[in-house]
């Protein structure tokens, strides 16, 4: 009994640990069989500074395990906040088979760009896969999340943009 | 990497060391541990149902159970924990009841983890001692903290009661539900928060609390 204990313990402490792991102007389509279109930093940046709303900027890949736990959020947070905020993701060293193959997996409908050497989220110094920022009416740089966002945390930062408009 | 669910994960551990420290009556042996080991089953069953109800196979997707910061299901989490206990105490349901206090103060202990995982803020509040997250001028409502005291206040309460089976346990599991029903307005939430459950915990611990002495001829005792 206590060996049993003592090993379900250890597999708690385990899922614990692995848990806290971790385009000037652009088209802007995501159509499902349509690559994503490639982006550089300074592209999109240009591109954020033209958004009149709020945005949560979303860094994800398909080989990424938590960015696969945290888009079923994504889409709920779409679904409620889509008109109030713009949600973007980027597809980071990646390919667009797999990224296609993710993207019609969860059905995240909003625009996404595809960003294979990673150069947004390292313009933004965000550090590992998934990051999540939080910028305010035209690119301003409020809050970034590194690591899997959990549904408060991300309530919590939206509520802090939607303050802001 | 970072740390900071293993640190609130710790952190509730240690309040429910606290609550066997401060209600030892009639607890069974390794009585932390065994809480430890439910709460990881609860955790588990709680992760792989979240992951059905969002859609994603746990069989074809085995690496996205160990995410548990992609959502854990309250209800199934919580049946699963219990039925884990009663299994390592070999069924005897009189040991919920001795176990009551200490499981209320380590889930109070896990809210309380909040101030390591920067995570206990809620809806805006002027209140003197609401603040605000670095960088933002909006202050808010500390409500996991709230929960924390409210469910230590529910562990002191439990402990008054008289030992008949199910009383403390039932009444337990109630004033759990209760507690995160009156703070869930305050939390900042997506999907609503699983309030349903809250309600469920409510009703299914006061029915225990009532139904449970019937089937005992005297106090409970449990090993």
């Amino acid at each position: 009994m206590r060996k049993a204990l003592s090993l379900v313990t250890r597999a708690l402490v385990l899922t614990i640990i692995l848990a806290a792991c971790g385009a000037s102007t652009i088209e802007t389509s995501s159509a499902p069989g349509v690559d994503l279109p490639p982006t550089t930093a300074d592209e999109f940046e240009v591109h954020l500074a033209t958004l009149e709303k709020p945005a949560v900027v979303n860094v994800w890949a398909s080989w990424c395990l938590p960015c696969r736990a945290e888009a079923p959020l994504l889409n709920a947070a779409f679904e409620k906040y889509g008109s109030e905020l713009v949600f973007i993701g980027i597809d980071v060293q990646d390919n667009q088979a797999d990224a296609q193959a993710f993207l019609a997996e969860f059905g995240l409908e909003f625009d996404h760009f595809f960003d294979p050497k990673r150069e947004i989220a390292n313009h933004y110094a965000g550090l590992g896969t998934p990051i999540t920022f939080f910028f305010g009416p035209g690119g301003e740089l409020i809050r970034a999340h590194s690591g899997v966002v959990d549904e408060r945390t991300l309530a919590l930062n939206i509520d802090e943009l939607l303050n802001l408009s | 990497m970072e740390f900071t669910l293993l640190w609130a994960a710790l952190t509730a551990i240690g309040f429910a060391w606290l609550g066997t420290r401060i209600w030892p009556e009639r607890l069974p042996d390794h009585a932390t541990d065994r809480m430890v080991g439910a709460a990881a089953a609860g955790l588990l069953v709680g992760r792989l149902s979240a992951m059905l109800l969002q859609g994603t196979n746990p069989l074809s997707n085995p690496g996205d159970i160990l995410i548990v910061r992609g959502g854990v299901h309250t209800g199934t989490a919580t049946a699963a924990a219990i039925a884990t206990y009663l299994w390592a105490a070999k069924w005897k349901v009189a040991n919920l009841d001795a176990t009551s206090p200490a499981a209320l103060m380590g889930l109070g202990g896990w809210h309380a983890g909040c101030l390591w995982r920067n995570a206990c803020l809620g809806s805006g509040s002027e209140l003197p001692w609401a603040w605000a997250q670095e960088g933002s001028l909006i202050s808010r409502h500390p409500v996991e903290l709230y929960t924390a005291v409210g469910l230590m206040i529910a562990a002191w309460l439990v402990s008054r009661l008289p030992w008949r089976l199910l009383t403390k346990s039932g009444v337990a599991l109630a004033l759990a539900g209760l507690v995160r029903l009156l703070t869930e307005p305050m939390r900042p939430s997506i999907t609503g928060g699983p309030v349903v459950w809250y309600i469920a915990a409510i009703v299914v611990g006061l029915a225990a609390a009532i139904i449970g002495p019937r089937f005992s001829p005297g106090p409970s005792s449990p090993t």
